[in-house]
């Protein structure tokens, strides 16, 4: 069967212009409405993504659809169904007052994500990545009332666009070198080893480490964390780090052939930093959001691990470490809005007692929680086995260990959160609030990240496929 | 597929619904009728499992390897296991059913939480007899050990059941220790867990001669844990702290047997190990002996049981041991039924009685007649006595051995025979005749209770009525010599006949037979000192092994822990500086970011 390339895009560019529609028509409470358009839009274009296959590319191969790209949206649209999902509850005035903004910011930032994961050729690339960053920027300040808001959107902004601005620069160099905006081009050149190609890819990478955080490109991300509103913060911290990763292997790793291992030194020096550093920040935090916040730094690391092995193996393990990240960081964030919702605190003594007072949510918590530390049977348990594999297979045991050791570090501040819930008496006795929609969000991700920590086949076949033809 | 598959699931989805609906487990008796309904529903399954010879094996991939699945799951569906889900379903429900009298006065939670166990049971039995590869049987054989311990535990206020929980448990640990190792050494050895594969390879001659004799034996020790055999057999009796029904269910008719099932279906590759099948054999011939010879000295009518398991236990791995273990598994089944009848029996009987002590029962026949015929015939069948099933299947064990040409073996197994008739009777008399008054006036229980126990002694007779008609291939496969049954029946005679000279004529007093044989009443008494060794082992060695390891480990181990861990926190510290709320600093951050990048690609890059 062909099928346009294009179907997820103009899907989502339909449900785009009905939820601006809505926006200019609803009032007052009726605005709720929009958000479960979006909702139902998002879900009703992932599950018509699970039908699609690869189809050829379009623009003269600036635009691909192949099998990492359709992966890639999969993940996106689940991903932002689920942070839709869980944010319809929230409650604070702007959200029901700019539901329509709100919504077509996020709608738009995922529009970015699909160019990027598509996109075969610089100017492309660099458009979907300020697509889907401009209104990241633009929804951490959603609260334009709350300082801390304001102020983290705006530290946000001004590390984006420097990082955006080496990362421009870097790609002139490369266009300037390469005498071509297409990445086959550019990779061509970069395997026959053009010095200006290379220093032009090495200052793009700025761009790319400031989106997915990795040490020291990270400093935006416990700010902005703690500041914006926890179920866009679930989102924002698993989606656009996806594209980024996806970005990276288009322009760094898609057909360079056995040039491949030049990122090998410096994947590893990264993901070696990024580990330790992010989790030994997280070690100190008293705040459940930072403490997140700064785990999801190490994670970056591990996912770094996967990428120094540079190899199809290497990818496809990045990519399924991607999903199970998806599932059990977001699953976590949307447990801390439920308990913050509750409690108006995400201190870390807001989960006090939590197992006798919500035992389902706390069990829930527990499950990310043993995801996020890598033990079996949860999906994150899968994923750092596999990105170790893949590492070892590259010869690299040392980066192995030092990603085991820090995994230690990593479950003691994870079950120190458990040791909240569970051991230490709850403050008060009755249940924590939890809202339908939200424990939904939060029942599907528990579902992913079970469901794929029994049964990782599928997905690890999926990855596998989809990452082999970029070597 | 989807049949033994629905045997399975079904009381999978019990589990889960009264696992994760408070209300319904808290509900108690509806919890009950849950568990009940689903495990009838299997039971149905089963049934039509076996008669539809609903035989075959699937497979799925399961754990991605670099060269074709690690491991694989799914569904083994053979003879000896439509026979065993069968059993399984109809022992587990008879018990579910039974129980709803037997702990009527239990609070609901508790009842709650029990048939939310006894559904976490029957599925992990079931899908350990279904288990295609060993991996698979061992995740289902440790979940068997978990139900047992939470069940044994049942009544976890009780410090006697929560010690008994916790031995069972680590005991049975034990062997697994060597069952996991043995499995996961084959693997490396042969690259599968699965036993059709190995089955084929070892008739290919595929498998590493030199080392299978110890990974077999290694797997061989899950067994003897499992099992109850020599010398990890003290678990069983203190396992009898739990509810009856479950004494029935897991620790008689089921999970113990779970070592004698694996046994059989590893058969194929046991067998190419002659010298570990002499040891399995007469080890299962030593336990059954020693265990016959406690369980005659014994007061507690739950324990003359739970000896009596051990000893059959020992009886199956025996036949296991001739190269029989069809004899051995066909015993098993056999054994299964009559021996939840007996334990189901003995727990009417407690039920009425409120005591475990024989020497404190007595002419209860007058008030439990029911009770007291179910449990004869179980005698009986137990006995081995014509024409009840345990005679078949304890016939063609002995013609086994005795056509393996394993005299001494024989004889051992002979004489057992003969002791478990005697405290088997010896059980009977003091129960239900002899001369001592139970205070109060005992009265028959409940149907609910009545029922299972009927449908079980008339099974008992059934079957045995039905193997007349048409042997079934094990006893078809094994044909002693002619003398064979009228000599085991003198041993059973020879057995009553000495139970009810002692306890009921009193022709001949205990206290001077136990004077002769005094070395063997004061060791058996004693249960051979093998709980006291253990207790000096642990006292002595481990503990004190256990003391150094400590002292090693709060010095030197805590020391080096903690030295990293105060370093984490205080780099942890120190690092978070860096964060300092400046946006100035977090742009410096990304220039030294690509400073390091280059840097680097210009010095290791190549």
């Amino acid at each position: 069967m062909t099928t346009s390339p294009f179907v997820l895009e103009v899907g989502l560019g339909i449900l785009m212009l009905c939820v601006f529609a809505a926006s200019l028509v609803a009032r007052g409470e009726d605005r709720r409405h929009i958000g479960w358009l979006a909702t139902a839009g998002v879900a009703v274009l992932a599950v018509v993504s699970m039908t699609l296959g690869p189809s050829g590319p379009a623009f003269g191969g600036a635009f691909v659809q192949d099998g990492l790209a359709v992966f890639a949206k999969r993940l996106f649209l689940w991903a932002t169904a689920i942070g839709l999902l869980g944010g319809m509850s929230q409650d604070r005035l702007p959200f029901l007052r700019r539901s329509g903004e709100y919504h077509l910011l996020m709608l738009a930032s995922l529009l970015g994500m699909f160019v990027l994961a598509s996109a075969r050729d610089i100017i492309l690339l660099f458009v979907g990545f300020e697509l889907m960053s401009m209104p990241l920027y633009a929804l951490s300040g959603f609260v334009k009332r709350d300082e801390m808001a304001v102020e983290a959107a705006l530290k946000f902004f001004v590390v984006g666009s420097v990082s955006s601005a080496v990362m421009a620069y870097g790609l002139s160099f490369v266009y300037g070198a390469a005498r071509t905006t297409s990445l086959a081009g550019v990779a061509k050149a970069f395997a026959a080893g053009d010095p200006f190609v290379v220093l032009g890819l090495l200052a793009a990478f700025a761009g790319f480490g400031f989106k997915i955080a990795a040490f020291p490109f990270h400093m935006w991300v416990p700010d902005t964390y703690e500041a914006a509103s926890t179920p866009f913060v679930a989102w924002l911290s698993v989606t656009p780090k996806a594209a980024g990763f996806v970005a990276l292997f288009r322009l760094y790793f898609e057909g360079v052939g056995d040039r491949v291992v030049f990122w090998v030194p410096i994947a590893a020096a990264l993901a070696t930093i990024t580990i330790v550093a992010g989790n030994l920040m997280a070690l100190p935090q008293q705040n459940a959001k930072r403490l997140l916040a700064y785990s999801g730094i190490a994670h970056i690391g591990y996912m770094l691990v996967g990428l120094a092995a540079a190899s199809s193996n290497g990818t496809a393990m990045v990519l399924f470490y991607l999903v199970a990240y998806v599932f059990g960081n977001m699953g976590a964030f949307l447990v801390v809005e439920a308990v913050g919702r509750s409690e108006r605190s995400e201190h870390l003594s807001a989960f006090r007692g939590l197992a006798q007072r919500s035992p389902l949510l706390a069990l829930a918590m527990l499950l990310f929680l043993l995801s996020l530390g890598g033990i079996p049977f949860v999906a994150g348990f899968w994923a750092k086995l596999y990105v170790f594999w893949a590492a070892a297979q590259q010869g690299l045991y040392w980066l192995v260990l030092v990603g085991a050791v820090l995994t230690v570090v990593a479950l003691f501040y994870y079950l120190v959160v458990a040791k909240r819930m569970y051991i230490e008496p709850p403050d008060r006795p009755d249940p924590v609030a939890l809202p339908g929609s939200l424990a939904v969000a939060v029942t599907l991700c528990v579902l992913g990240i079970v469901v794929i920590g029994v049964w990782p086949k599928p997905v690890v076949m999926a990855a596998l496929r989809v990452a082999a033809p970029l070597f | 597929m989807s049949l033994p598959l629905a045997v399975l699931a079904l009381p999978f989805v019990s589990f889960v619904l009264l696992a994760v609906v408070p209300p319904l487990r808290r509900a108690g008796r509806v919890a009950g009728g849950v568990s009940i309904a689903a495990t009838a529903v299997a039971f149905v399954c089963a049934l039509a499992t076996w008669q539809g010879h609903l035989e075959g094996e699937q497979l799925v991939p399961w754990i991605p390897g670099d060269a074709g699945p690690m491991a694989t799951v799914g569904l083994l569906v053979d003879p000896i296991t439509n026979a065993m889900l069968v059993l399984v379903t109809l022992v587990s429900l008879l018990i579910q059913i039974y129980s709803l009298a037997y702990l009527s006065d239990e609070p609901s939670p508790a009842l709650g939480r029990y048939y939310t166990y006894q559904s976490l049971f029957a599925f992990s039995m079931l899908g350990l007899v279904l288990s295609p590869t060993f991996l698979q049987m061992f995740i289902f054989w440790e979940l068997v050990g978990l139900c047992s311990y939470l069940l044994i535990g049942f009544w976890y206020q009780r410090p006697a059941a929560a010690r008994a929980a916790v031995k069972a448990f680590w005991i049975t640990k034990l062997g697994d220790l060597g069952f996991v190792t043995g499995i996961v050494m084959l693997w490396a050895a042969t690259g599968t867990f699965e036993f059709s594969t190995l089955f084929r390879m070892g008739a290919a001659g595929q498998l590493p001669a030199e080392s299978l004799g110890l990974i077999l034996f290694l797997i061989y020790l899950g067994a003897v844990g499992k099992s109850a055999q020599f010398p990890l057999h003290v678990w069983l009796p203190d396992a009898m702290e739990g509810p009856t029904p479950v004494s029935a269910l897991i620790h008689a008719a089921t999970m113990v047997t779970a070592g004698v099932f694996m046994v059989t279906r590893a058969q194929p590759l046991f067998a190419l190990v002659p010298d570990l099948v002499w040891l399995i054999g007469t080890v299962g011939a030593f336990t059954a002996l020693l265990a016959a010879s406690m369980a005659c000295v014994e007061h507690d009518i739950k324990r003359v049981l739970a000896y009596s398991t051990v000893s059959q236990l020992g009886y199956m791995m025996a036949a296991a041991g001739a190269g029989a273990a069809d004899a051995g598994f066909f015993h098993l089944l056999t054994h299964g039924v009559f021996k939840a009848l007996l334990f189901l029996a003995a727990g009417s009987v407690i039920h009425a009685v409120g005591t475990n002590d024989m020497f404190r029962m007595g002419r209860l026949w007058h008030g439990l007649p029911h009770t007291g015929i179910v449990f004869i015939v179980g005698t009986l069948a137990l006995a081995g006595v014509w024409p009840l099933a345990g005679f078949f299947s304890k016939e063609s064990i002995l013609a086994a051995v005795w056509g393996a040409g394993r005299t001494g073996t024989f004889a051992v197994l002979a004489l057992t025979a003969f002791l478990t008739a005697f405290y088997m009777f010896r059980a009977v008399f003091l129960t239900f005749f002899g001369h001592a008054h139970a205070g109060g006036h005992p009265h028959e229980a409940p149907w609910p209770m009545r029922g299972p126990l009927w449908i079980l002694a008339i099974l008992t007779l059934v079957l045995g009525l039905a193997f007349l008609a048409s042997p079934p291939p094990a006893v078809e496969a094994h044909h002693g010599p002619g003398w064979l049954g009228p000599f085991s029946l003198g041993l059973a005679a020879a057995g009553l006949a000495l139970a009810w000279a002692m306890y009921q004529q009193r022709a001949i007093a205990p206290a001077s037979f136990s004077r002769v044989l005094a070395p063997i009443d004061f060791a058996a008494r004693r249960r051979y000192g093998i709980d006291a060794l253990y207790l000096g082992l642990y006292k002595g060695l481990i503990l004190g092994f256990s003391k150094l390891i400590g002292l090693i480990d709060r010095y030197l181990v805590d020391g080096l822990v903690n030295v990293f861990s105060a370093l984490s926190l205080r780099s942890g510290d120190r690092l978070r500086r860096i964060q300092s709320g400046q946006v100035h600093d977090y742009v410096y951050g990304v220039a030294f970011g690509v400073l390091l990048v280059v840097v680097f690609a210009h010095w290791w890059a190549r």
